[in-house]
């Protein structure tokens, strides 16, 4: 550092582009990602995505359970044992509720507040990055997580299926017999549907991370939003409306499995979704974009 | 709106601020002119407005009345209102879980990436932690961090540097330190606004300051004027020190007259003024052992302007 170097030195300014815009996300996006990596809970979300599969298929296999009975029940249930391909979309429909609500909670509930509680969020607020920007690049880091979390899960499924009960043909939810590398296809279709409204559940933690500026309350409550939503799902009053909530649409992902495939389904599903997802994210970004920072 | 020109623009210029909590008002009209060059002392006690006022001007906060202009840019506007800018509040906090460089990394990508591995290593070398930089941040010293967090200012680049409490849980040889780079970094051009409470620091290092109190600026100018305007500190030691108290107190140039120990500690406005100090004693039946002037220090400016206590133990109130 020369005395040049400072006291002549012209002072760099963004231009605020598109391009610029975009880089400076894409940067901060590589970072949000690298402090992911390097945290113990994103690893915990990531082992407890795997081992639910590990944990139903030790289940199966010294289980009594008679052939018709609990998971067997499930159209594709009767693949279980038969193909290991059977096993995530069978798990998937077991803990499609209350799944997705933790994985997308552990760390959407935490982004932000985390950084807010450690006095982190002051650190980088005070660099060349515009809030909305950073915001943007928390919210793509958090989505990568949840898709990761479910590519974990699937490939375990499928890895872990495949060595108990082989890679071979099953059938569909509407019974048709496809193959098994079809099935493993279908199976990756599925978890792509199922991030959706995974994501826009992340979407409301994003916004509770905002607003609370506590990881307890942000993690804590996307669950029970998630529960709640469940519970308003169940009520026999709201049965017309059912279709356009949120949790009914982690069942969308039946249309893939179906023959022919149930397109209404999984563009219903993404639809409602959007609308369950943009108005946390807006939201979130209306209040982090003026509120102090005091931590 | 363009902004200034660089070279015209004076690093910090404050008018007026305000921000209030409530019905609390935390700043209130703080005016403040930091020019090129300067390394300006913001003082004050705990809860006087200094970090809120460096929140402001970091953008971390908004105002509620009033203008900043950094650079003769308005921290309102997100894109350009730091440009040329770096600091911390209270003390940096950086990620535990990654290493020293990695951090820095991560801010010079939020800097837009303008920082390469060598200037990396260049500010690390700067502040003593290319050793440590590969370890986690959570196994770091307190003053490790302290420095780590400067070298996430300086890989900045920049021509101000905004300091919110750097010293605060260094150890003497992590001040001895600062004090150097601050002085070199002062030497090399850079401006530095620095709050502090170790205020014998801040008379190392700093030409000007301005003493904050309840919100307001109470106080601002070159330090050496400063000092010089709050005239000239004695002690006293006398056979009898109440009576010598009784017999000072009725003066019109003796001020803030304290007892220390087995000394009595006053100031005088004029040199003069000691001629009467002799007689009054002499009068009370007084012998003196012996009367000392010393320069006020910003430490006595300090107290005076902000009515803050002094160290309990260190001073002794004259009953009256």
């Amino acid at each position: 550092m020369s005395t040049t170097a400072i006291a002549d030195r012209p002072i760099e300014t963004r231009s605020g582009s598109l391009p610029d815009t975009l880089g400076a996300v894409g940067a901060t996006y590589y970072w949000e990602l690298r402090k992911l990596i390097a945290q113990k809970r994103t690893w915990l979300g990531l082992a407890a995505a795997a081992i639910v599969e590990l944990v139903f298929l030790a289940s199966i296999e010294i289980s009594k359970v008679t052939p018709n009975d609990g998971p067997y029940a499930d159209p594709m249930g009767q693949g279980l044992r038969h193909s290991g391909l059977a096993l995530t979309p069978v798990v998937l429909k077991e803990v499609a509720y209350f799944g997705p609500a933790i994985i997308a909670a552990l760390v959407s509930g935490d982004i932000v507040a985390n950084e807010d509680g450690a006095g982190t969020l002051k650190t980088i607020l005070v660099r060349s990055v515009r809030r909305g920007e950073l915001l943007a690049a928390k919210a793509l880091a958090l989505f990568t997580y949840v898709i990761a979390a479910l590519l974990v899960f699937a490939i375990t499924g499928v890895v872990a299926g495949t060595i108990a009960w082989g890679f071979h043909p099953l059938a569909n939810i509407t019974g048709t017999r496809i193959s098994a590398a079809h099935a493993l296809a279908l199976t990756f279709a599925a978890i792509a549907v199922y991030a959706v409204p995974t994501i826009a559940i992340a979407c409301f933690g994003l916004l509770l991370s905002v607003v609370t500026r506590q990881s307890v309350a942000g993690v804590v409550g996307t669950i029970f939003y998630a529960l709640a939503l469940t519970g308003l799902a169940a009520l026999p009053a709201i049965k017309s409306a059912r279709p356009y909530v949120l949790v009914t649409q982690l069942h969308a992902w039946h249309g893939v499995f179906e023959t022919p495939t149930g397109w209404a389904l999984i563009w219903h599903a993404v639809w409602v979704s959007a609308l369950y997802a943009v108005p946390p994210l807006v939201a979130a970004w209306l209040v982090f974009r003026r509120r102090d920072v005091v931590s | 709106m363009a902004a200034p020109a660089f070279d015209e623009a004076k690093p910090v210029e404050v008018r007026g601020l305000v921000k209030r909590y409530g019905r609390l008002i935390a700043v209130d009209g703080v005016d403040l002119t930091v020019e090129r060059g300067d390394v300006y002392g913001f003082l004050g006690p705990n809860g006087a407005g200094k970090t809120t006022t460096l929140r402001m001007l970091l953008g971390l906060i908004r105002r509620d009345g009033g203008s900043i202009r950094l650079f003769g840019r308005d921290p309102a506007d997100p894109l350009h209102a730091l440009a040329g800018v770096a600091g911390f509040i209270e003390e940096p906090r950086l990620y535990p879980y990654l290493s020293g460089r990695a951090n820095l990394q991560l801010l010079a990508a939020l800097d837009r990436g303008r920082a390469g591995r060598a200037q990396v290593d260049e500010v690390l070398e700067l502040v003593e932690l290319r050793e440590r930089a590969g370890d986690r941040v959570s196994q770091y010293s307190q003053g490790m961090r302290q420095r780590l967090g400067l070298a996430s200012c300086l890989i900045r680049r920049p021509s101000l540097l905004l300091l919110d409490e750097p010293a605060n849980g260094v150890d003497p040889g992590g001040i001895r330190f600062l004090r150097a780079l601050l002085r070199r970094l002062s030497d090399e051009g850079m401006t530095i606004l620095l709050s502090s409470h170790l205020l014998a620091e801040v008379q190392e290092v700093c030409n000007r300051v301005a003493v904050i109190n309840n919100g307001r600026v109470v106080k601002e100018g070159a330090l050496a004027d400063l000092v010089a305007a709050g005239g000239h500190a004695y002690r006293l030691q006398a056979t009898n020190l109440p009576s010598a108290a009784d017999a000072l107190r009725p003066l019109e140039g003796v001020q803030e007259l304290r007892r220390e120990d087995d000394e009595l500690v006053f100031t005088l406005g004029s040199g003069d003024d000691t001629v009467e100090v002799t007689r009054a004693l002499a009068a009370a039946g007084v012998g003196i052992s012996a009367l000392v002037r010393e320069q006020a220090t910003l430490e006595d400016l300090f107290f005076r302007l902000t009515g803050a206590a002094a160290p309990a133990g260190d001073r002794e109130a004259v009953a009256a």
